[in-house]
């Protein structure tokens, strides 16, 4: 049909009027997309509304895509007004096509800034463009500058306000801000959903915790607790894992600052050392702090709890990845999260070592002997933890072995708390894991990849000074 | 349980010798046959698709045949009066395409063309306080954009007019466990990050601060049993990530580490007999991003009939050296 150039205008007239008509009509469409459709039909809106679904017919986009474009580029240079209507439905239908158009984004950001567009609806516009492409840099680029913006706005608003209101207001941003969070992370969820080893989909979600939410243990930990059944169930997905080391490294280094949330921590039914994946994401309440102990002691104390909540979250990460390799063989993503997480682990340890060393008391009569701080590095432990790779649970069974060796005061400071913890990563245990590996496994990729963590363990952290 | 290993099969059939003169004719071709829609889709990044069909010219030594004085126009019609440039006419300016257009104007030796002065204010100013640079004035920060602006400075010979040991310090706080880079502080380490960090650091001089083995480690184990170079572990091998890994490797010095004649094998096999140029991967359609990054990987593994390229920006040697410009690399 349209051929002539004014039968195109008028038909792209039509066609941007109609999804602008849509969103009107439906404010809650969740997804956009292309009909494959070569042909039009006659006297029909390309423009589909199924339910929350909103389609283009794939004829009309060869029409539609370079009109908004050169639109848009001769208002840019000044050579045509667009007013600002006109300005937000044409960005819309350019942004919904081609999300990569940078300028586009541009003029939205103008429009931002001189107010008469409001952020969540260019959250909204940016989350539809990522249903049909998950990956599109201009588009999380811009979701950033939003967030950004909504934070600074908040914090504007906050200061202006008197006492007692600020009070109020304060409760108030933050549930705003909670929600913000919940809905960046559904955001980052269905992308990464969409399209496997997402990276700008994760390298969002870990800005927007470096943004909104630095130092809240509670948050970090309920993004662990969640995302262990998707990384169960997405195993190749390296950004996916990549995203649990970051969640661990500012989980431990918070938690070996402060104590403030450990008990419900501690308590959780979660943290029983459960290796069956569970998305079950639970209310820690962390308000109250743990006792009053006062002075040095107390501080050491609460260092010496943190550090114990730290160390189980990498015994539990540890038992998850065992689980995932033995059940997904030959999955390079689950050994390089292998090495990440113990290589954090060990990393830790020797700090925790250093401080306790300094601290006197505990490392007193043992300084140079680094295993003994920590129930690990043990032969008989590695025996147990060897037989988990058979699928029996170590989890249950009180770590005898770890007891013998357990030194003063940690182990002392752990039973005041009614805790046993089995044991964690080591050098030897890692290499047993290895060779139970290797003695089960026929897979050439696993085995291939057991030997590269062997070497790797062997170099890397063998030969750290 | 077989494990579906993510590799591809290179065929026996597939292209093993290279075809130069059917590359450059279809760079050459490449622009005058397009349609409204495809052009208009990939406007976005005109600069920078110029900057790829221009190199690959010059490295197959084809670079007369363009329309050098056309491509010289649009880039001053690119630059703006914040002196950054953009993508296209009528588009806002970037880092990025700044980088491209003055890439594009010393392969022509006309650097002159634009306003020098106004580019190196343009990105003297989007350095920010911790070291790290901004894409553009919206404040979007990446490491990517960290090596723009260092390649945009070096190659003007501008470099002293930033803060660069802030700079330093910014792209070194993205250094991971593995010895690899993300695009911000606590990313995923991914080849394309890696390449702009180290050619970062072997523009300033701070190639030490790598963990070369530890690094050349981790590159290496890119390099799959197709012979091709993924990005990330469990991803598609592609020609692209081919070159930002070998050339990352050459930067630090480790370039001997992975398979060359099964990379060369798999890069060639990435060509298309019929139209030319080079795909992600065997079989699927050609661009000139990929026929750039096979040919300046293909030069890079030693191939003769190509011009040396340097690994750190992507150009031929001889154009840097012209221009006075030279980059030290780890042995």
């Amino acid at each position: 049909m349209a051929e002539t150039e004014e039968e195109v205008d008028v038909l792209v007239q039509r066609v941007v009027k109609d999804i602008t008509n849509a969103f009107k009509r439906n404010p809650n469409i969740d997804e956009c997309g292309v009909i494959p459709c070569p042909e039009a039909r006659y006297n029909r809106s390309p423009i589909v509304l199924v339910e929350n679904k909103l389609g283009v017919e794939s004829w009309c986009v060869k029409f539609l895509l370079p009109y908004v474009h050169n639109k848009l580029l001769l208002y840019r240079q000044r050579k045509h007004w667009l007013d600002r209507e006109a300005l937000m439905d044409i960005t819309c239908t350019l942004l919904l096509l081609n999300p990569d158009f940078t300028t586009a984004w541009n003029v939205r950001k103008e429009l931002l800034q001189s107010g008469v567009l409001h952020p969540e609806k260019d959250l909204y516009l940016g989350k539809l463009a990522l249903s049909k492409f998950p990956k599109s840099p201009e588009t999380w680029i811009h979701r950033r500058m939003l967030d950004k913006s909504t934070k600074q706005q908040q914090q504007q608003q906050h200061y202006g306000e008197t006492e007692q209101a600020g009070a109020e207001r304060s409760q108030q941003l933050s549930d705003q801000l909670a929600r913000t969070l919940h809905q960046e992370m559904k955001v980052c969820s269905d992308a990464a959903c969409r399209y496997p080893s997402n990276y700008n989909a994760w390298s969002h979600r870990i800005w927007v915790l470096q943004h909104m939410a630095k130092g809240n243990i509670k948050v970090f930990h309920d993004e662990l607790s969640s995302m262990r059944l998707w990384v169960s169930m997405h195993v190749s997905d390296h950004s996916g894992f990549h995203y649990r080391q970051f969640l661990l490294k500012e989980l431990s280094t918070e938690l070996s600052q402060t104590s403030a949330c450990i008990p419900t921590i501690m308590t959780s039914p979660q943290h029983q050392s459960s290796t069956v994946p569970s998305s079950c994401s639970h209310n820690h309440s962390h308000t109250q702090a743990n006792g009053e102990l006062p002075g040095a002691e107390a501080a050491e104390d609460e260092r010496q709890l943190g550090f114990h909540t730290v160390f189980q979250l990498f015994h539990e990460e540890m038992e998850l990845c065992s689980d995932l390799i033995q059940s997904f063989p030959g999955h390079e993503t689950l050994w390089s999260h292998r090495r990440h997480v113990f290589y954090l682990w060990h990393n830790l340890r020797k700090e925790h070592q250093q401080h306790c060393s300094i601290n006197g008391g505990i490392m007193s009569g043992h300084p140079k002997d680094s295993d003994l701080c920590l129930p690990d590095g043990d032969a008989q432990s590695c025996a147990v933890r060897g037989e988990s790779v058979n699928g029996q649970r170590q989890a249950s069974e009180p770590m005898e072995v770890d007891g013998a060796s357990l030194p003063e005061p940690c182990d002392s400071k752990r039973l005041k708390r009614g805790v046993l913890l089995p044991g964690p990563p080591a050098l030897p245990s890692e290499h047993s894991f290895v060779s139970g590996v290797l003695d089960r496994c026929s897979n050439p990729e696993q085995r291939r990849f057991a030997l590269a963590y062997k070497k790797w363990l062997d170099t890397v952290i063998g030969q750290q000074p | 349980m077989a494990t579906q290993v993510k590799d591809v099969i290179i065929k026996p059939d597939a292209p093993s010798a290279l075809l130069l003169e059917k590359h450059a004719d279809y760079i050459a071709a490449y622009g005058s046959k397009k349609d409204d829609y495809e052009y208009t889709l990939s406007e976005y990044l005109r600069m920078s698709g110029i900057y790829w069909g221009l190199t690959v010219m010059d490295l197959m030594g084809q670079l007369p045949r363009m329309n050098r004085q056309e491509i010289i126009d649009f880039i001053r019609a690119c630059q703006h009066e914040c002196g950054g440039i953009s993508a296209s006419i009528g588009h806002d300016p970037h880092l990025l395409y700044t980088l491209s257009a003055v890439q594009i104007l010393c392969l022509y030796d006309s650097v002159d063309a634009i306003d020098v002065d106004k580019v190196v204010e343009y990105v003297k100013g989007l350095q920010q306080e911790n070291g790290s640079f901004a894409g553009d004035k919206w404040g979007e920060i990446d490491t990517r954009f960290s090596f723009c602006a260092v390649a945009t400075l070096a190659l003007l010979g501008k470099m002293d007019r930033i803060n660069i040991d802030k700079a330093v310090e910014f792209v070194s706080s993205c250094m991971n466990f593995d010895g690899g880079f993300g695009c911000r502080p606590g990313s995923e380490s991914h080849a394309g990050q890696i390449y702009c960090c180290t050619g970062f650091l072997a523009l300033t001089g701070q190639l030490h601060l790598v963990n070369a083995d530890l690094l050349g480690w981790w590159l290496c184990e890119r390099q799959l049993l197709s012979g091709g170079l993924n990005g990330r572990p469990e991803k598609l091998p592609d020609v692209c990530y081919s070159w930002w890994v070998l050339a990352s490797l050459k930067i630090i010095g480790r370039i001997h580490w992975i398979d060359k004649a099964k990379l060369r094998a798999f890069i060639l096999a990435c060509q298309d007999e019929e139209t030319g140029g080079f795909a992600d991967r065997p079989g699927d359609m050609v661009d000139p991003f990929h026929t750039l990054f096979g040919v300046a990987g293909l030069s890079l593994l030693g191939d003769e009939r190509i011009k040396p390229v340097n690994p750190v920006l992507c150009m031929p040697e001889d154009v840097l050296q012209r221009i006075g410009l030279q980059v030290d690399l780890l042995s």
